[in-house]
């Protein structure tokens, strides 16, 4: 009875990656008191709080290559590597992205004669990156990629609301009916 | 009478543990009889303005749903040969005033009559406790068209809905394109699709409005009070009685009983950790089911070794979670899902799965937003349709898998078994260093199988619907964890194999009260809120009436 088109097994690793890097939290108050820090030290010139301006560059790099910049916009332009530079306030976890991001360089160098990753070409940077897609490091990235693509903008990401925009989810407060095309083809409601 | 704010050493009529979908209405039921009530919440107390569309604070750093990281860690495990691991938590629930009634999605099925006699009507099950209740349908039936009146709910009753004494306050909720998608399937499969009841205003009712459909109800407080959690429907009109004191960010750590064997009072801490106790004549824990059991758990004594009103040993036993099951289809058309309400139409064609099939289960079926129509959790999800899960295509796909799919989901029965149960960790501690809450299962053979049964089902009414491709899940190797904590403190009329009476008092301590999904011997068939605010009802009846003929 499993028609042809039914996948379970997509489904399930779809959903893997959805508990993958959620190691990743904290707490409302601390959040929004590391996004208001942020905001001061941006006011005073400093670029980031949380990461360097080299991890800075590497991060935003990954980003750019787990939600690209193409016909719509992607992490850079919704300001993804803030919001990671803003929620990434614990140093156990700082750390451990930082080994992941040594061995990336590593790779890049060892592959590409260069540890710069966010200088190498896109279709590099790929390689590299499928090269690891299944490990922490870059479950940890993915997850906060798509969390600063997708959050309220007061955290930081989803600059203009980019990110809804290419989701195609409107952040309104009221909807009347119909909502979407199959009840407005049915018209009323009983 | 005294009135409210009460001293702590003079003793209150009534300590109510939990301010949730039972506690609000007892509260509420038992301070408008006129009795004096104090009601201690664990959480804060928010209201409408203090909700946002946040998904990265409500889904990924639980500011609602408390666990470890704010240092409420549980741990889990499959059976009890085996040492639980430390989770972020497994038994979910809100913590605030209200409880989960406030983030819940607003799923509003009553049980029916055969919830009540199944173990007399299908036959007990060996190796399990299923079992009848002491109470019927038509007893608990005036109490669910209360809870329809008082809270306010909005439906249509369906072709085989149990018989109601009065009719919905509130029309149906708008048919969304997911219901829409569900009608036609079950027409071409021949089932019946029906609005879903929900606990959701359609329009004004009590002097609140109608949903503005922002979408934000599953996991979200309601922005707009249209949500009939007992926070803004009945935690006001207890406080407006004058008998009624809420303190919140307080924790219990103790009932209190005295050498007859009778509880005196309820040890807690406040917010900052001062130690404080208030007396009282009698108690209700509706803390749920997973804190009420441990709650009598930690309350053991010489009198009570084994914990409090737990002669039995049925504290904590017979969780039950409900079975579930999701398929996603994916359509021609814009469904936009994540408008409005979580679930719009509903089946119950399968309500009870013929025994011929081999195994025990029954449930009911409804049309759903995918990934709670949430864009961080849709996106956070990799391709279910089989794509890439990060990169060009990826992004691409996104808006097809956000804006043109819909959801029909499976919810269904879990069978009472001794195996499943909460109880208390040898090494895991809390903030409080309480020890955590230890949950213990695996779904029964027959569970699974019906969840299979509702998966399979599902598939086919998604292709019936027209959806050109289909992804789907159900708990093939058992659940971890759940937000229906039921079955843990049963009531039953045998005190050698339950913990509370008919009318909920505990048969160990007669002072001492229990309500919320604790209560319930079986599982129905998901969406319990609805039977624990009517329960509630009835218990805080039943309470009354005994403390006014001085039976407490």
């Amino acid at each position: 009875m499993l028609d042809r088109h039914h996948s379970r097994r997509a489904f399930l690793r779809a959903a893997l990656q959805a508990a993958k890097g959620s190691c990743i939290a904290l707490t409302i108050p601390a959040v929004l008191s590391a996004c208001d820090q942020a905001n001061e030290a941006r006011k005073q010139q400093a670029a980031f709080t949380n990461l360097t301006e080299a991890e800075a560059l590497a991060f935003a790099a990954i980003a750019a290559r787990i939600m690209p910049s193409d016909e719509t916009p992607g992490a850079e332009e919704a300001g993804v590597i803030y919001f990671m530079d803003t929620v990434l306030t614990d140093a156990e976890q700082l750390a451990f992205l930082r080994d992941g991001l040594t061995g990336l360089r590593q790779a890049a160098e060892s592959a590409f004669g260069t540890s710069d990753f966010h200088l190498l070409p896109p279709q590099s940077q790929d390689q590299l990156l499928r090269a690891i897609e299944d490990g922490e490091f870059f479950g940890t990235m993915r997850f906060l990629t798509i969390a600063g693509m997708f959050c309220l903008p007061e955290y930081g990401g989803n600059r203009d609301n980019v990110g809804y925009q290419i989701i195609g989810f409107e952040d309104r407060h009221a909807w009347v009916p119909p909502f979407g095309s199959y009840d407005a083809e049915r018209g009323g409601n009983i | 009478m005294a009135e409210a704010p009460f001293p702590t050493r003079e003793p209150v009529d009534f300590v109510i543990v939990g301010s949730g979908a039972a506690g609000g209405i007892m509260a509420k039921e038992l301070a408008t009889a006129g009795f004096s009530v104090v009601v201690l919440e664990q959480g804060p107390h928010l209201q409408a303005p203090d909700f946002k569309h946040d998904e990265w604070g409500y889904d990924y750093n639980n500011e609602l749903m408390w666990g470890k990281r704010h240092g409420h860690p549980q741990t889990f495990r499959r059976n009890e040969n085996e040492e639980a691991q430390e989770v972020e938590f497994s038994l979910g629930y809100a913590h605030n005033v209200g409880g989960s009634s406030v983030h819940f999605s607003g799923n509003f099925w009553r049980l029916r009559p055969i919830d009540f006699m199944e173990a007399s009507v299908r036959g007990t099950i060996p190796g399990t406790n299923f079992a009848d209740w002491p109470i019927s349908y038509e007893d608990l039936e005036p109490y669910y068209t209360k809870v329809d009146w008082e809270i306010g709910v909005s439906g249509l009753q369906g072709p085989w809905d149990p018989p109601r004494s009065r009719a919905y306050p509130c029309a149906p909720m708008p048919i969304k394109s997911p219901g829409v998608l569900l009608e036609r399937a079950a027409e071409q499969l021949g089932y019946t699709a029906y609005p879903a009841p929900v606990a959701i205003l359609s329009e004004p009712h009590n002097g609140r409005p109608g949903c503005i459909h922002c979408g934000f109800c599953n996991g979200y407080g309601c922005e707009v009070n249209a949500k009939s959690s007992s926070m803004v429907t009945m935690i006001p009109l207890a406080l407006a009685t004058g008998n009624c004191e809420l303190r919140t960010g307080c924790t219990v750590s103790r009932v209190v009983t005295n050498e007859a064997g009778r509880v005196t009072e309820v040890n807690y801490w406040e917010e900052d950790g001062t130690e404080q106790s208030q007396r009282a004549n009698a108690v209700v824990l509706c803390a749920n089911g997973a804190e009420t059991p441990r709650l009598l758990l930690l309350s053991e004594s010489n009198l009570h070794p084994d914990g409090l009103a737990n002669s039995s040993g049925m504290v904590g036993k017979n969780l039950m979670f409900n079975g579930y099951s999701t398929v996603m289809g994916l359509f021609e058309n814009e469904v936009h899902a994540y408008k409005s309400i979580p679930a719009d139409r509903v089946i119950h064609d399968f309500y009870e799965l013929d025994p011929a099939l081999g195994f025990y289960g029954g449930g009911g079926i409804d049309s759903r937003h995918p990934n709670r129509g949430l864009p961080m959790g849709t996106a956070m999800m990799g391709d279910p349709f089989g794509g890439p899960s990060w990169g060009a295509e990826f992004k691409q796909n996104l808006r097809r898998n956000f804006v043109y799919t819909a959801a029909f989901d499976g919810h269904t029965t879990s069978l009472p078994l001794a195996t499943n149960n909460v109880t208390l960790d040898p090494n895991v501690r809390d903030k409080w260093g309480r020890p955590a809450l230890r949950c213990t299962y695996m779904d029964h053979p027959d569970d699974i199988a019906t969840m299979r049964f509702f998966y399979e089902r599902t598939i086919e009414l998604m292709e019936a619907a027209g959806a050109t491709q289909t992804a789907g899940f159900y708990a093939e190797d058992g659940q971890t964890g759940n937000v229906h904590l039921l079955g843990t403190c049963r009531m039953g009329t045998n005190p050698d194999n339950s913990v509370i009476d008919a009318n909920h008092r505990t048969h160990d301590v007669p002072n001492l009260f229990l309500c919320d999904g604790s209560s319930m011997v079986t599982s129905g068939r998901g969406q319990p809120t609805m039977t624990i605010m009517a329960m509630a009802f009835r218990a805080a009846d039943q309470i009354t009436q005994a403390a006014r003929r001085g039976e407490i």
